[in-house]
């Protein structure tokens, strides 16, 4: 799943085209889109009410990894109008907080410092995008993922020769409609290291098999889960099947018999192991 | 080639933070306070960083060298080690940095000076003594030789200390610069070996054993000293084969008189970096086996320990003299 986070309706009206987004009644609290691989909230100006829309969208995410981009516009004194540009650093103005979101992926564009500010400033601030948003979502995402998976995407709207006077919803629009598919490259490859962690991370399938037939508390849980992880990663020739333990009457001695069941396996690695 | 590279700002302006970009002209210069607000915090994921690590610059402050950890040393009374850098450009899937850093980006301290010093230093407290410095604990010694000059750079301090001995613990091909050098009694490369089935298994990134001896038989050549490291000891059902092989390979190409010190430990992890191991890799096999916990580390089980040393230490016993011969294994 990717997650996206947006401060204007005509900055994420390009990517509900793009991704065909359906509007999601359900959700009142922000206005929210999704298909089977994206949802964007569209969070309103600042970095509170992004920080707020990022932890909304978390608390529903029901997977352990998911990717989460936050697509706007940014300005820059020296940047070419619509450069598209990921923060490689996150800088909270009012605080000085700094963020250094680890770029793991194959970015199709350069990299730039971002800094938040909480009010329009007259000057630029020399060498640094500037915008009123992603210290918010990235503090908030930050709780959640880990930062290889979190990043901000600027399109460059304003700068020392085009002010930000000149910048209009439709002009937006079309700035962030014109990298689209620099936005798409990156949820491309977020959602390949997404996919990844998840499969890493997802319980054994024989999970819930056992957690129906004994009560595991939710330490014996974790243990299953770690056991069933070993039983999958010695490419045993039977898979863990809970009917072997039947005559078992706890948990805690299911959890002992599968242990040692796993100790006395021999371990080999002549196969290809990765 | 490095995409982005952190750089502390206290060192932007070091000679040497210049030379190592300079070898990286596309990559985007980073600037922070201090290299932990990047290698340290939370929410990192070494997994997925070791796809493509980040270069970190950095000045270290204190601590330049440190005693090393009891079973490391190779008979010497006083031994310390020191890391100019943090991380590793192989990926061994036993190695215990993976369980130890947050962050798999490559950390290098550039104020080589302040170690050198600092090495000197501990030298000359202990002037009638023989001290060992070992450099390869938190990184692979010459691996990333291109970019961190090491050898060039540390080799004449430890020429000039004739109590102070140096060993490069390595798997690296880079030996140029000690082929360019002459060699000198009080420096030993070290080059750890698995058999090859496991090697190919689990150190991923790791030049082939075949070529390893190569590189070995080269420095012999030269005149360098060598060790020879089987430090962990991996298991595998028949791994009294796999060994036995090993051995035979090392010593029908490597003299016995070309061999400084020879040492033997089986796996052990600390708890807490072997939880984090599986929590990054529960997929892995090498985990997946039987292992015990003995006072805080995670082990093979005792019996299983022992079977492996012993075989492993008569095999070795046919080969070299027993005076050559130490364990890693840290006292009861
Ligand atoms: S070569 Fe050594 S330091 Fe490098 S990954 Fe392997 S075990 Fe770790």
């Amino acid at each position: 799943m990717i997650n996206i986070i947006t401060a204007l309706q005509c900055e994420a009206r390009p990517l509900i085209d793009h991704y065909r987004l359906r509007g999601n009644a359900k959700q009142s609290a922000f206005r929210c889109y999704q298909n089977d691989e994206l949802r964007l909230v569209i969070s309103g100006i600042g970095k509170l009410a992004a920080a707020t829309a990022t932890t909304y969208l978390a608390s529903s995410d029901t997977q352990t990894s998911s990717g989460w981009l936050n697509p706007g516009i940014a300005g820059h004194a020296d940047h070419a109008i619509g450069t598209p540009l990921l923060a490689h650093k996150l800088i909270d103005a009012a605080s000085e907080q700094q963020w250094f979101p680890g770029i793991v992926i194959p970015a199709p564009c350069a990299s730039e410092t971002l800094t938040t500010i909480d009010r329009p400033e007259a000057e630029y601030r020399p060498g640094t995008m500037i915008d009123m948003e992603a210290s918010g979502f990235y503090a908030a995402a930050s709780r959640f993922q880990s930062c290889e998976l979190i990043h901000s995407l600027k399109i460059i709207s304003d700068n020392r020769h085009q002010g930000t006077d000149q910048i209009t919803e439709k002009n937006t629009t079309a700035l962030i409609h014109d990298n689209l598919s620099t936005i798409d490259a990156i949820i491309d490859e977020l959602q390949t290291l997404a996919h990844q962690q998840n499969r890493i991370e997802k319980a054994p399938i024989e999970s819930d098999a056992f957690m129906a037939q004994w009560h595991f508390t939710t330490y014996q849980q974790n243990q299953l889960r770690g056991l069933l992880r070993r039983w999958h990663a010695l490419n045993l020739p039977a898979a863990p099947d809970p009917n072997n333990f039947s005559q078992l009457t706890t948990s805690k001695a299911v959890l002992k018999a599968i242990k040692e069941h796993l100790d006395r396996q021999p371990v080999h690695f002549y196969e290809a192991n990765r | 080639m490095h995409r982005l590279i952190y750089i502390e700002e206290a060192v932007a302006d070091h000679p040497r933070t210049k030379a190592i970009c300079a070898r990286f002209p596309r990559a985007t210069k980073v600037y922070c306070k201090h290299y932990g607000e990047v290698f340290n915090r939370k929410g990192q994921n070494f997994r997925l960083q070791k796809q493509n690590p980040a270069l970190i610059l950095a000045h270290k402050h204190k601590n330049h060298v440190l005693n090393a950890p009891d079973g490391y040393g190779i008979g010497g009374q006083r031994n310390y080690y020191f890391s100019h850098m943090l991380n590793c450009l192989y990926d061994c899937r036993y190695c215990f940095l993976q369980g130890m850093y947050r962050s798999a980006n490559y950390v290098i301290f550039v104020n080589y000076e302040d170690f050198q010093q600092a090495i000197v230093d501990t030298a000359r407290e202990h002037p009638d003594e023989a001290l060992w410095f070992f450099s390869g604990y938190d990184c692979d010694s010459l691996a990333y030789e291109p970019v961190t000059n090491f050898t060039d750079e540390f080799l004449p301090t430890f020429s000039q200390l004739p109590n102070a001995n140096l060993e490069l613990r390595t798997k690296s091909l880079q030996i140029r610069t000690l082929l360019n050098t002459e060699p000198f009694d009080n420096c030993i490369v070290a080059y750890s070996f698995t058999p090859a089935a496991l090697s190919q298994a689990l150190e991923h990134g790791v030049p082939s054993v075949e070529k390893r001896i190569e590189a070995m038989v080269k420095l012999q050549q030269h005149g360098w000293r060598l060790g020879l490291r089987f430090d962990p000891m991996i298991y595998q059902e028949g791994f009294e084969k796999d060994y036995q092989q090993l051995f035979e390979q090392l010593f029908s190409r490597l003299p016995a008189e070309s061999i400084h010190s020879v040492s033997l430990g089986t796996l052990r992890t600390p708890k807490a970096f072997h939880q984090n191991m599986v929590n990054l890799y529960p997929e892995e096999k090498l985990f997946a086996g039987r292992f015990d916990e003995q006072r805080g580390m995670i082990t093979y089980a005792k019996e299983l320990e022992e079977q492996m040393t012993h075989f492993c230490y008569d095999q070795l016993m046919q080969y070299i003299p027993q005076s050559l011969f130490f364990a890693c294994t840290p006292p009861e």
